[in-house]
Protein backbone atom coordinates (compact mmCIF):
# COMPACT_ATOMS: atom_id res chain seq x y z
CA UNK A 1 0.00 0.00 0.00
CA UNK A 2 1.45 3.33 -0.98
CA UNK A 3 0.84 6.09 1.39
CA UNK A 4 -0.27 8.73 -1.02
CA UNK A 5 1.92 11.78 -0.80
CA UNK A 6 -0.15 14.87 -1.15
CA UNK A 7 1.52 16.90 -3.84
CA UNK A 8 0.72 20.52 -3.60
CA UNK A 9 2.33 22.43 -6.38
CA UNK A 10 2.90 26.14 -5.99
CA UNK A 11 0.01 28.40 -6.83
CA UNK A 12 1.20 29.00 -10.39
CA UNK A 13 -0.13 25.57 -11.28
CA UNK A 14 -3.38 25.88 -9.42
CA UNK A 15 -4.30 29.11 -11.10
CA UNK A 16 -5.05 27.44 -14.44
CA UNK A 17 -8.57 26.36 -15.17
CA UNK A 18 -9.14 22.71 -14.38
CA UNK A 19 -11.86 22.38 -16.95
CA UNK A 20 -9.94 21.38 -20.09
CA UNK A 21 -8.06 18.67 -18.18
CA UNK A 22 -11.02 17.06 -16.53
CA UNK A 23 -13.75 17.85 -19.04
CA UNK A 24 -13.55 14.57 -21.04
CA UNK A 25 -13.57 12.52 -17.83
CA UNK A 26 -16.47 14.44 -16.32
CA UNK A 27 -18.40 14.23 -19.59
CA UNK A 28 -17.98 10.46 -19.60
CA UNK A 29 -19.07 10.25 -15.96
CA UNK A 30 -22.16 12.34 -16.66
CA UNK A 31 -23.14 10.51 -19.84
CA UNK A 32 -22.53 6.96 -18.64
CA UNK A 33 -23.12 7.21 -14.87
CA UNK A 34 -25.31 10.18 -13.95
CA UNK A 35 -27.68 9.99 -16.91
CA UNK A 36 -28.18 6.21 -16.59
CA UNK A 37 -28.78 6.65 -12.87
CA UNK A 38 -31.59 9.17 -13.41
CA UNK A 39 -32.88 7.27 -16.43
CA UNK A 40 -33.15 4.20 -14.19
CA UNK A 41 -35.15 6.23 -11.71
CA UNK A 42 -37.39 7.44 -14.54
CA UNK A 43 -37.84 3.89 -15.84
CA UNK A 44 -38.63 2.55 -12.39
CA UNK A 45 -41.80 4.65 -12.38
CA UNK A 46 -42.79 3.57 -15.88
CA UNK A 47 -43.58 0.30 -17.55
CA UNK A 48 -43.90 -0.83 -21.12
CA UNK A 49 -47.50 -1.70 -21.89
CA UNK A 50 -47.58 -4.10 -24.84
CA UNK A 51 -51.24 -3.39 -25.68
CA UNK A 52 -50.49 0.31 -26.17
CA UNK A 53 -46.91 -0.20 -27.37
CA UNK A 54 -45.79 2.59 -25.10
CA UNK A 55 -43.94 3.30 -21.90
CA UNK A 56 -46.58 4.52 -19.42
CA UNK A 57 -46.33 6.09 -15.99
CA UNK A 58 -47.25 3.55 -13.32
CA UNK A 59 -46.35 5.37 -10.10
CA UNK A 60 -44.96 3.18 -7.34
CA UNK A 61 -46.19 -0.07 -8.95
CA UNK A 62 -42.71 -1.35 -9.82
CA UNK A 63 -41.43 -0.69 -6.31
CA UNK A 64 -44.45 -2.36 -4.71
CA UNK A 65 -43.99 -5.29 -7.05
CA UNK A 66 -40.28 -5.41 -6.15
CA UNK A 67 -40.94 -5.81 -2.43
CA UNK A 68 -43.69 -8.40 -2.90
CA UNK A 69 -41.89 -10.43 -5.56
CA UNK A 70 -40.62 -13.76 -4.22
CA UNK A 71 -38.21 -14.18 -7.13
CA UNK A 72 -36.65 -10.81 -6.30
CA UNK A 73 -36.10 -11.79 -2.65
CA UNK A 74 -34.71 -15.11 -3.84
CA UNK A 75 -32.27 -13.38 -6.18
CA UNK A 76 -31.27 -10.94 -3.44
CA UNK A 77 -30.53 -13.90 -1.20
CA UNK A 78 -28.52 -15.58 -3.97
CA UNK A 79 -26.55 -12.38 -4.60
CA UNK A 80 -25.79 -11.93 -0.90
CA UNK A 81 -24.89 -15.58 -0.37
CA UNK A 82 -22.76 -15.65 -3.50
CA UNK A 83 -20.93 -12.44 -2.61
CA UNK A 84 -20.22 -13.33 1.02
CA UNK A 85 -19.35 -16.98 0.54
CA UNK A 86 -17.06 -16.37 -2.42
CA UNK A 87 -15.42 -13.44 -0.69
CA UNK A 88 -14.79 -15.44 2.46
CA UNK A 89 -13.50 -18.54 0.66
CA UNK A 90 -11.32 -16.52 -1.68
CA UNK A 91 -9.90 -14.46 1.15
CA UNK A 92 -9.08 -17.45 3.36
CA UNK A 93 -7.73 -19.58 0.52
CA UNK A 94 -5.91 -16.60 -0.92
CA UNK A 95 -4.27 -15.77 2.40
CA UNK A 96 -3.21 -19.39 2.87
CA UNK A 97 -1.68 -19.66 -0.57
CA UNK A 98 -0.12 -16.20 -0.28
CA UNK A 99 1.65 -17.18 2.96
CA UNK A 100 2.80 -20.36 1.25
CA UNK A 101 4.34 -18.72 -1.80
CA UNK A 102 5.68 -15.57 -0.13
CA UNK A 103 9.35 -16.28 -0.76
CA UNK A 104 12.35 -14.88 -2.62
CA UNK A 105 12.99 -18.19 -4.33
CA UNK A 106 12.70 -17.72 -8.13
CA UNK A 107 10.51 -20.83 -8.36
CA UNK A 108 7.81 -18.98 -6.46
CA UNK A 109 8.09 -16.04 -8.84
CA UNK A 110 7.16 -18.36 -11.69
CA UNK A 111 4.16 -19.57 -9.70
CA UNK A 112 3.04 -15.98 -9.24
CA UNK A 113 3.25 -15.17 -12.92
CA UNK A 114 1.40 -18.34 -13.95
CA UNK A 115 -1.34 -17.59 -11.44
CA UNK A 116 -2.10 -14.34 -13.30
CA UNK A 117 -3.35 -16.38 -16.26
CA UNK A 118 -6.70 -17.36 -14.76
CA UNK A 119 -7.51 -13.70 -14.07
CA UNK A 120 -7.50 -12.58 -17.68
CA UNK A 121 -9.75 -15.28 -19.08
CA UNK A 122 -13.05 -13.63 -20.03
CA UNK A 123 -15.51 -14.74 -17.33
CA UNK A 124 -17.98 -15.89 -19.97
CA UNK A 125 -15.24 -18.12 -21.40
CA UNK A 126 -14.31 -19.42 -17.94
CA UNK A 127 -17.97 -20.31 -17.62
CA UNK A 128 -17.72 -22.27 -20.88
CA UNK A 129 -14.72 -24.23 -19.61
CA UNK A 130 -16.66 -25.28 -16.54
CA UNK A 131 -19.78 -25.93 -18.60
CA UNK A 132 -17.80 -28.68 -20.28
CA UNK A 133 -16.25 -29.85 -17.03
CA UNK A 134 -19.54 -29.92 -15.10
CA UNK A 135 -21.66 -31.56 -17.81
CA UNK A 136 -24.12 -34.01 -16.29
CA UNK A 137 -23.20 -36.95 -18.51
CA UNK A 138 -19.63 -36.51 -19.66
CA UNK A 139 -18.27 -33.86 -17.33
CA UNK A 140 -15.09 -34.39 -15.39
CA UNK A 141 -16.23 -32.91 -12.08
CA UNK A 142 -19.49 -34.91 -11.62
CA UNK A 143 -17.57 -38.04 -12.63
CA UNK A 144 -14.90 -37.31 -10.04
CA UNK A 145 -17.45 -36.57 -7.32
CA UNK A 146 -19.36 -39.73 -8.18
CA UNK A 147 -16.31 -41.93 -8.10
CA UNK A 148 -15.34 -40.71 -4.63
CA UNK A 149 -18.96 -41.02 -3.57
CA UNK A 150 -19.74 -37.41 -2.69
CA UNK A 151 -22.81 -37.34 -4.91
CA UNK A 152 -25.07 -40.20 -5.95
CA UNK A 153 -24.81 -41.85 -9.39
CA UNK A 154 -27.91 -40.07 -10.71
CA UNK A 155 -27.07 -36.62 -9.31
CA UNK A 156 -26.08 -33.66 -11.44
CA UNK A 157 -24.53 -30.36 -10.49
CA UNK A 158 -25.89 -27.59 -12.67
CA UNK A 159 -29.47 -28.85 -12.82
CA UNK A 160 -29.73 -29.57 -9.12
CA UNK A 161 -31.38 -26.70 -7.18
CA UNK A 162 -29.09 -27.00 -4.16
CA UNK A 163 -25.83 -27.72 -5.99
CA UNK A 164 -26.25 -25.38 -8.98
CA UNK A 165 -25.16 -22.26 -7.11
CA UNK A 166 -22.04 -24.04 -5.89
CA UNK A 167 -21.43 -25.17 -9.45
CA UNK A 168 -21.31 -21.48 -10.36
CA UNK A 169 -19.35 -20.44 -7.29
CA UNK A 170 -16.62 -22.97 -8.00
CA UNK A 171 -15.85 -21.12 -11.25
CA UNK A 172 -15.61 -17.81 -9.43
CA UNK A 173 -13.43 -19.33 -6.73
CA UNK A 174 -11.19 -20.94 -9.32
CA UNK A 175 -10.83 -17.81 -11.38
CA UNK A 176 -10.51 -15.19 -8.65
CA UNK A 177 -8.67 -16.82 -5.74
CA UNK A 178 -5.41 -15.96 -7.59
CA UNK A 179 -6.58 -12.32 -7.47
CA UNK A 180 -6.47 -12.45 -3.66
CA UNK A 181 -3.23 -14.44 -3.72
CA UNK A 182 -1.42 -11.94 -5.94
CA UNK A 183 -2.59 -8.88 -4.02
CA UNK A 184 -1.83 -10.42 -0.63
CA UNK A 185 1.58 -11.67 -1.77
CA UNK A 186 2.37 -8.18 -3.02
CA UNK A 187 1.34 -6.87 0.39
CA UNK A 188 3.36 -9.49 2.26
CA UNK A 189 6.43 -8.82 0.12
CA UNK A 190 6.32 -5.13 0.98
CA UNK A 191 6.25 -5.66 4.77
CA UNK A 192 9.46 -4.81 6.66
CA UNK A 193 11.27 -7.85 8.04
CA UNK A 194 12.49 -6.40 11.38
CA UNK A 195 9.29 -6.82 13.43
CA UNK A 196 9.05 -10.44 12.32
CA UNK A 197 12.67 -11.17 13.22
CA UNK A 198 12.30 -9.70 16.68
CA UNK A 199 9.03 -11.58 17.21
CA UNK A 200 10.77 -14.86 16.40
CA UNK A 201 13.59 -13.97 18.81
CA UNK A 202 10.97 -13.25 21.50
CA UNK A 203 9.65 -16.75 20.93
CA UNK A 204 6.28 -15.95 19.32
CA UNK A 205 4.47 -18.86 17.73
CA UNK A 206 3.74 -18.62 13.96
CA UNK A 207 0.01 -18.16 14.56
CA UNK A 208 0.63 -15.36 17.06
CA UNK A 209 2.94 -13.65 14.57
CA UNK A 210 0.25 -13.92 11.92
CA UNK A 211 -2.51 -12.54 14.16
CA UNK A 212 -0.58 -9.82 15.97
CA UNK A 213 1.79 -8.69 13.22
CA UNK A 214 0.89 -9.82 9.71
CA UNK A 215 -2.84 -9.14 9.81
CA UNK A 216 -2.67 -5.63 11.32
CA UNK A 217 0.15 -4.62 8.99
CA UNK A 218 -1.73 -5.97 5.98
CA UNK A 219 -5.12 -4.54 6.81
CA UNK A 220 -5.03 -1.85 4.13
CA UNK A 221 -4.11 -4.30 1.40
CA UNK A 222 -6.82 -6.68 2.58
CA UNK A 223 -9.34 -3.83 2.60
CA UNK A 224 -8.60 -2.91 -1.02
CA UNK A 225 -8.75 -6.53 -2.14
CA UNK A 226 -12.06 -7.11 -0.33
CA UNK A 227 -13.53 -3.88 -1.72
CA UNK A 228 -12.71 -4.58 -5.34
CA UNK A 229 -13.57 -8.26 -5.19
CA UNK A 230 -16.81 -7.51 -3.34
CA UNK A 231 -17.89 -5.01 -6.00
CA UNK A 232 -17.23 -7.48 -8.79
CA UNK A 233 -18.93 -10.35 -6.96
CA UNK A 234 -22.03 -8.26 -6.36
CA UNK A 235 -22.40 -7.32 -10.01
CA UNK A 236 -21.39 -10.72 -11.40
CA UNK A 237 -23.60 -11.90 -14.23
CA UNK A 238 -21.37 -13.69 -16.75
CA UNK A 239 -21.03 -17.02 -14.96
CA UNK A 240 -24.70 -17.57 -14.21
CA UNK A 241 -25.60 -16.41 -17.70
CA UNK A 242 -23.37 -18.99 -19.36
CA UNK A 243 -23.65 -21.85 -16.87
CA UNK A 244 -27.26 -21.95 -15.71
CA UNK A 245 -29.09 -18.90 -17.12
CA UNK A 246 -30.58 -18.61 -13.64
CA UNK A 247 -31.88 -22.15 -13.47
CA UNK A 248 -32.91 -24.67 -12.43
CA UNK A 249 -36.11 -22.71 -11.87
CA UNK A 250 -34.94 -19.51 -10.22
CA UNK A 251 -32.28 -21.12 -8.03
CA UNK A 252 -29.31 -19.17 -9.41
CA UNK A 253 -30.83 -15.81 -10.29
CA UNK A 254 -28.59 -13.04 -9.08
CA UNK A 255 -29.93 -9.48 -8.97
CA UNK A 256 -28.08 -8.54 -12.15
CA UNK A 257 -29.24 -11.60 -14.03
CA UNK A 258 -32.84 -11.20 -12.89
CA UNK A 259 -32.81 -7.57 -13.94
CA UNK A 260 -31.35 -8.47 -17.32
CA UNK A 261 -33.89 -11.24 -17.76
CA UNK A 262 -36.85 -8.93 -16.95
CA UNK A 263 -35.41 -6.51 -19.47
CA UNK A 264 -35.38 -9.14 -22.22
CA UNK A 265 -38.99 -9.99 -21.33
CA UNK A 266 -39.83 -6.37 -22.21
CA UNK A 267 -40.56 -5.50 -18.57
CA UNK A 268 -38.21 -2.57 -18.95
CA UNK A 269 -39.46 -0.61 -15.97
CA UNK A 270 -39.28 -3.53 -13.59
CA UNK A 271 -35.85 -4.60 -14.87
CA UNK A 272 -34.58 -1.05 -14.30
CA UNK A 273 -36.07 -1.06 -10.78
CA UNK A 274 -34.15 -4.21 -9.87
CA UNK A 275 -30.88 -2.89 -11.29
CA UNK A 276 -31.43 0.44 -9.53
CA UNK A 277 -31.91 -1.38 -6.24
CA UNK A 278 -28.69 -3.31 -6.72
CA UNK A 279 -26.89 -0.10 -7.73
CA UNK A 280 -28.05 1.81 -4.65
CA UNK A 281 -27.04 -1.04 -2.34
CA UNK A 282 -23.51 -1.25 -3.72
CA UNK A 283 -23.04 2.54 -3.76
CA UNK A 284 -23.98 2.81 -0.08
CA UNK A 285 -22.10 -0.29 1.08
CA UNK A 286 -19.06 0.41 -1.09
CA UNK A 287 -18.66 4.03 -0.07
CA UNK A 288 -19.27 3.19 3.60
CA UNK A 289 -16.59 0.52 3.34
CA UNK A 290 -14.14 2.98 1.78
CA UNK A 291 -14.90 5.43 4.58
CA UNK A 292 -14.70 3.04 7.54
CA UNK A 293 -11.83 0.87 6.29
CA UNK A 294 -9.96 4.11 5.50
CA UNK A 295 -9.03 3.05 2.00
CA UNK A 296 -7.10 5.90 0.42
CA UNK A 297 -6.56 6.79 -3.20
CA UNK B 1 10.91 -28.38 0.07
CA UNK B 2 7.48 -29.48 1.27
CA UNK B 3 6.44 -25.88 0.82
CA UNK B 4 7.63 -25.87 -2.74
CA UNK B 5 5.94 -29.14 -3.62
CA UNK B 6 2.62 -28.08 -2.12
CA UNK B 7 2.82 -24.75 -3.95
CA UNK B 8 3.30 -26.55 -7.23
CA UNK B 9 0.38 -28.86 -6.48
CA UNK B 10 -1.85 -25.83 -5.86
CA UNK B 11 -0.58 -24.29 -9.08
CA UNK B 12 -1.47 -27.48 -10.96
CA UNK B 13 -5.01 -27.32 -9.60
CA UNK B 14 -5.37 -23.76 -10.83
CA UNK B 15 -3.99 -24.35 -14.30
CA UNK B 16 -5.71 -27.69 -14.79
CA UNK B 17 -8.93 -26.25 -16.33
CA UNK B 18 -6.84 -24.31 -18.85
CA UNK B 19 -4.83 -27.41 -19.68
CA UNK B 20 -8.03 -29.44 -19.96
CA UNK B 21 -9.56 -26.87 -22.29
CA UNK B 22 -6.57 -26.75 -24.61
CA UNK B 23 -6.24 -30.52 -24.83
CA UNK B 24 -10.00 -30.86 -25.40
CA UNK B 25 -9.77 -28.67 -28.46
CA UNK B 26 -7.43 -31.22 -30.08
CA UNK B 27 -9.48 -34.28 -29.24
CA UNK B 28 -11.76 -36.12 -31.59
CA UNK B 29 -15.37 -36.74 -30.68
CA UNK B 30 -14.68 -40.11 -29.06
CA UNK B 31 -11.82 -39.04 -26.80
CA UNK B 32 -13.69 -35.88 -25.87
CA UNK B 33 -16.42 -37.81 -24.08
CA UNK B 34 -14.20 -40.48 -22.59
CA UNK B 35 -14.50 -41.05 -18.85
CA UNK B 36 -12.04 -41.20 -17.15
CA UNK B 37 -10.80 -38.32 -19.33
CA UNK B 38 -7.86 -38.88 -21.64
CA UNK B 39 -5.52 -36.19 -20.44
CA UNK B 40 -2.32 -37.04 -22.25
CA UNK B 41 -2.79 -39.85 -24.73
CA UNK B 42 -5.29 -39.11 -27.44
CA UNK B 43 -5.28 -38.76 -31.22
CA UNK B 44 -4.62 -35.19 -32.19
CA UNK B 45 -7.39 -33.79 -34.36
CA UNK B 46 -7.51 -30.29 -35.83
CA UNK B 47 -11.00 -30.46 -37.26
CA UNK B 48 -12.49 -28.24 -34.56
CA UNK B 49 -10.12 -25.43 -35.55
CA UNK B 50 -11.05 -25.84 -39.19
CA UNK B 51 -14.67 -25.45 -38.24
CA UNK B 52 -14.33 -22.40 -35.98
CA UNK B 53 -12.36 -20.61 -38.67
CA UNK B 54 -14.85 -21.66 -41.32
CA UNK B 55 -12.39 -23.71 -43.39
CA UNK B 56 -14.46 -26.84 -43.21
CA UNK B 57 -17.07 -27.79 -45.76
CA UNK B 58 -19.39 -28.69 -42.93
CA UNK B 59 -20.98 -25.25 -42.61
CA UNK B 60 -20.05 -23.81 -45.96
CA UNK B 61 -23.49 -24.01 -47.53
CA UNK B 62 -25.38 -22.68 -44.57
CA UNK B 63 -24.93 -18.91 -44.34
CA UNK B 64 -26.54 -18.74 -40.90
CA UNK B 65 -23.41 -20.33 -39.47
CA UNK B 66 -21.06 -17.83 -41.02
CA UNK B 67 -21.46 -15.54 -38.00
CA UNK B 68 -19.90 -18.26 -35.90
CA UNK B 69 -16.57 -17.89 -37.55
CA UNK B 70 -13.96 -16.78 -35.16
CA UNK B 71 -12.01 -14.52 -37.50
CA UNK B 72 -14.70 -11.87 -37.70
CA UNK B 73 -15.29 -12.09 -33.92
CA UNK B 74 -11.58 -11.51 -33.29
CA UNK B 75 -11.69 -8.50 -35.61
CA UNK B 76 -14.73 -7.12 -33.74
CA UNK B 77 -13.07 -7.62 -30.37
CA UNK B 78 -9.83 -6.04 -31.60
CA UNK B 79 -11.53 -2.97 -33.07
CA UNK B 80 -13.50 -2.43 -29.87
CA UNK B 81 -10.56 -3.21 -27.60
CA UNK B 82 -8.02 -1.02 -29.39
CA UNK B 83 -10.52 1.78 -29.92
CA UNK B 84 -11.70 1.89 -26.35
CA UNK B 85 -8.26 1.56 -24.79
CA UNK B 86 -6.93 4.38 -26.95
CA UNK B 87 -9.82 6.62 -25.97
CA UNK B 88 -9.43 5.58 -22.33
CA UNK B 89 -5.76 6.43 -22.44
CA UNK B 90 -6.29 9.89 -23.97
CA UNK B 91 -8.91 10.83 -21.37
CA UNK B 92 -7.02 9.11 -18.56
CA UNK B 93 -3.65 10.77 -19.17
CA UNK B 94 -5.00 14.32 -18.88
CA UNK B 95 -7.31 13.60 -15.97
CA UNK B 96 -4.76 11.42 -14.18
CA UNK B 97 -2.03 14.02 -14.52
CA UNK B 98 -4.28 16.79 -13.28
CA UNK B 99 -5.47 14.78 -10.29
CA UNK B 100 -1.89 13.79 -9.50
CA UNK B 101 -0.42 17.29 -9.62
CA UNK B 102 -3.07 19.77 -8.62
CA UNK B 103 -5.02 20.13 -5.40
CA UNK B 104 -8.40 21.42 -6.42
CA UNK B 105 -11.49 21.94 -4.34
CA UNK B 106 -13.62 19.02 -5.41
CA UNK B 107 -10.78 16.52 -5.88
CA UNK B 108 -12.01 14.24 -3.09
CA UNK B 109 -15.51 14.18 -4.59
CA UNK B 110 -14.13 13.49 -8.03
CA UNK B 111 -12.23 10.46 -6.74
CA UNK B 112 -15.34 9.25 -4.92
CA UNK B 113 -17.32 9.62 -8.15
CA UNK B 114 -14.69 7.70 -10.07
CA UNK B 115 -14.80 4.88 -7.52
CA UNK B 116 -18.60 4.93 -7.51
CA UNK B 117 -18.53 4.58 -11.29
CA UNK B 118 -16.36 1.49 -10.78
CA UNK B 119 -19.04 0.06 -8.45
CA UNK B 120 -22.00 0.37 -10.79
CA UNK B 121 -23.51 -2.96 -11.78
CA UNK B 122 -23.01 -3.12 -15.53
CA UNK B 123 -26.64 -4.10 -16.07
CA UNK B 124 -27.75 -0.81 -14.51
CA UNK B 125 -25.63 1.05 -17.08
CA UNK B 126 -26.57 -1.16 -19.99
CA UNK B 127 -30.36 -0.84 -19.73
CA UNK B 128 -30.52 3.00 -19.90
CA UNK B 129 -27.72 3.14 -22.44
CA UNK B 130 -29.68 0.72 -24.60
CA UNK B 131 -32.57 3.20 -24.82
CA UNK B 132 -30.32 6.19 -25.36
CA UNK B 133 -28.41 4.37 -28.09
CA UNK B 134 -31.66 3.30 -29.70
CA UNK B 135 -32.63 6.95 -30.06
CA UNK B 136 -29.30 8.07 -31.50
CA UNK B 137 -28.74 4.97 -33.65
CA UNK B 138 -25.67 3.70 -31.86
CA UNK B 139 -27.01 0.22 -31.17
CA UNK B 140 -25.04 -2.52 -32.87
CA UNK B 141 -22.15 -0.24 -33.80
CA UNK B 142 -18.48 -0.37 -32.90
CA UNK B 143 -18.44 3.17 -31.65
CA UNK B 144 -21.31 2.48 -29.24
CA UNK B 145 -19.51 -0.36 -27.52
CA UNK B 146 -16.22 1.54 -27.65
CA UNK B 147 -17.77 4.37 -25.62
CA UNK B 148 -19.24 2.03 -23.01
CA UNK B 149 -15.98 0.12 -22.63
CA UNK B 150 -14.13 3.40 -22.33
CA UNK B 151 -16.39 4.36 -19.47
CA UNK B 152 -15.93 0.95 -17.82
CA UNK B 153 -12.14 1.21 -18.03
CA UNK B 154 -11.83 4.88 -17.07
CA UNK B 155 -11.76 4.40 -13.26
CA UNK B 156 -8.92 1.93 -13.66
CA UNK B 157 -7.05 4.12 -16.13
CA UNK B 158 -7.40 7.43 -14.28
CA UNK B 159 -6.43 6.07 -10.86
CA UNK B 160 -3.65 3.86 -12.20
CA UNK B 161 -2.16 6.64 -14.31
CA UNK B 162 -2.44 9.00 -11.34
CA UNK B 163 -0.38 6.56 -9.28
CA UNK B 164 2.23 6.32 -12.05
CA UNK B 165 2.36 10.12 -12.42
CA UNK B 166 2.75 10.42 -8.63
CA UNK B 167 6.06 8.59 -9.05
CA UNK B 168 7.42 11.13 -11.53
CA UNK B 169 9.17 13.72 -9.36
CA UNK B 170 7.30 17.01 -9.38
CA UNK B 171 10.71 18.71 -9.45
CA UNK B 172 10.73 18.02 -13.19
CA UNK B 173 7.51 19.98 -13.64
CA UNK B 174 8.70 22.89 -11.54
CA UNK B 175 12.04 23.26 -13.31
CA UNK B 176 10.37 23.16 -16.71
CA UNK B 177 7.82 25.71 -15.58
CA UNK B 178 10.53 28.08 -14.47
CA UNK B 179 12.09 27.68 -17.93
CA UNK B 180 8.80 28.89 -19.36
CA UNK B 181 7.10 25.69 -20.53
CA UNK B 182 3.32 25.49 -20.41
CA UNK B 183 1.61 22.83 -18.35
CA UNK B 184 0.41 20.94 -21.40
CA UNK B 185 3.92 20.97 -22.87
CA UNK B 186 5.37 19.70 -19.60
CA UNK B 187 2.95 16.77 -19.69
CA UNK B 188 3.60 15.94 -23.35
CA UNK B 189 7.37 16.40 -23.46
CA UNK B 190 8.47 15.46 -19.95
CA UNK B 191 5.97 13.57 -17.83
CA UNK B 192 4.56 11.24 -20.46
CA UNK B 193 8.03 10.00 -21.52
CA UNK B 194 8.94 9.46 -17.85
CA UNK B 195 5.80 7.44 -17.22
CA UNK B 196 5.67 5.64 -20.55
CA UNK B 197 5.92 2.14 -19.08
CA UNK B 198 2.99 2.96 -16.80
CA UNK B 199 1.02 4.25 -19.77
CA UNK B 200 1.74 1.08 -21.72
CA UNK B 201 0.58 -1.00 -18.75
CA UNK B 202 -2.65 1.00 -18.53
CA UNK B 203 -3.26 0.54 -22.24
CA UNK B 204 -2.75 -3.22 -22.08
CA UNK B 205 -4.94 -3.63 -19.00
CA UNK B 206 -7.73 -1.62 -20.63
CA UNK B 207 -7.41 -3.81 -23.70
CA UNK B 208 -7.68 -6.95 -21.58
CA UNK B 209 -10.73 -5.73 -19.67
CA UNK B 210 -12.43 -4.66 -22.87
CA UNK B 211 -11.66 -8.09 -24.35
CA UNK B 212 -13.26 -9.82 -21.36
CA UNK B 213 -16.33 -7.58 -20.84
CA UNK B 214 -19.57 -9.39 -21.51
CA UNK B 215 -22.93 -7.97 -20.53
CA UNK B 216 -22.68 -4.50 -22.13
CA UNK B 217 -21.28 -5.94 -25.33
CA UNK B 218 -24.14 -8.43 -25.33
CA UNK B 219 -26.82 -5.79 -24.96
CA UNK B 220 -25.43 -3.20 -27.37
CA UNK B 221 -24.03 -5.49 -30.05
CA UNK B 222 -26.99 -7.17 -31.69
CA UNK B 223 -26.42 -8.73 -35.08
CA UNK B 224 -23.30 -7.33 -36.67
CA UNK B 225 -21.03 -6.55 -33.76
CA UNK B 226 -20.28 -9.42 -31.42
CA UNK B 227 -17.25 -9.61 -29.20
CA UNK B 228 -15.66 -12.92 -28.33
CA UNK B 229 -17.38 -13.51 -24.94
CA UNK B 230 -20.76 -12.75 -26.52
CA UNK B 231 -20.11 -15.23 -29.30
CA UNK B 232 -19.02 -17.78 -26.70
CA UNK B 233 -22.34 -17.47 -24.89
CA UNK B 234 -24.12 -18.12 -28.19
CA UNK B 235 -21.89 -21.09 -29.03
CA UNK B 236 -23.23 -22.69 -25.88
CA UNK B 237 -26.49 -23.37 -27.70
CA UNK B 238 -24.69 -25.41 -30.35
CA UNK B 239 -23.49 -28.30 -28.24
CA UNK B 240 -20.23 -29.08 -29.95
CA UNK B 241 -17.57 -29.39 -27.30
CA UNK B 242 -14.58 -29.49 -29.57
CA UNK B 243 -15.70 -26.27 -31.26
CA UNK B 244 -16.35 -24.64 -27.92
CA UNK B 245 -12.90 -25.67 -26.74
CA UNK B 246 -11.16 -24.53 -29.92
CA UNK B 247 -13.00 -21.22 -29.87
CA UNK B 248 -12.16 -20.51 -26.25
CA UNK B 249 -8.55 -21.64 -26.62
CA UNK B 250 -7.93 -19.20 -29.43
CA UNK B 251 -9.71 -16.40 -27.62
CA UNK B 252 -7.67 -16.65 -24.43
CA UNK B 253 -4.22 -16.94 -25.99
CA UNK B 254 -3.94 -13.24 -26.93
CA UNK B 255 -4.76 -12.15 -23.37
CA UNK B 256 -2.24 -14.63 -21.96
CA UNK B 257 0.48 -13.08 -24.08
CA UNK B 258 -0.59 -9.56 -23.10
CA UNK B 259 -0.71 -10.32 -19.40
CA UNK B 260 2.72 -11.92 -19.33
CA UNK B 261 4.03 -8.67 -20.80
CA UNK B 262 2.69 -6.62 -17.89
CA UNK B 263 2.69 -9.15 -15.06
CA UNK B 264 4.92 -6.96 -12.90
CA UNK B 265 2.28 -4.24 -12.75
CA UNK B 266 -0.77 -6.43 -12.86
CA UNK B 267 -1.49 -6.31 -9.12
CA UNK B 268 -1.21 -2.56 -9.22
CA UNK B 269 -3.75 -2.47 -12.02
CA UNK B 270 -6.16 -4.80 -10.25
CA UNK B 271 -6.11 -2.63 -7.13
CA UNK B 272 -6.51 0.61 -9.13
CA UNK B 273 -3.00 1.76 -8.31
CA UNK B 274 -2.99 1.27 -4.56
CA UNK B 275 -0.93 -1.90 -4.03
CA UNK B 276 2.50 -1.96 -5.61
CA UNK B 277 4.56 -5.04 -6.21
Amino acid sequence: MSSQKSYSLPSFMNSDSSLPWLLPLITMLIVFAIIPFFYNIYLSFHEFVPAKRALLFVGWDNWIRLFTDGVFWGSLKVSLYYTFMCLLIQLVLGMGIALLIDSDDPGFGIIRSILTLTLVIPPAIAGMIFLIMEDANYGLIPWLLKSIGLIGPEDTILSDPTLALWGVMIVDIWQWTPFMVLILVAGLRSLPSEPFESAVIDGARPFQVFRRLTLPMLHKVIAVAVLIRGIDLWRMVDYVFVLTSGGPGTATYTLSLYSWQRFTFVQWGYGATISLFSLIVILIVGNAFIHFAKVKW
Amino acid sequence: MIRKISSYIILLIFIFPIFFLITSSFKNNIDLFALPPKLFFFDIDFSAYERVFGFSNFFKFDPSYSELFLTSRIIDSLIIGLGSSSLTLIIGIYAGYYISRVNFKFKRYLIISILSARMMPLVSIAIPIYFVYEKINLLDTYIGIIFVHTFINLPLAVLLLKSFFDEVPKQIDENAYIDGASKIKILHKLVVPCAKSGIAVTFILSLIFSWTEFICALMIGQMNVKTIPVQASILKTIPSWDMMAAFTTISIIPVFILILMVKKHFVRGLTLGTVKE
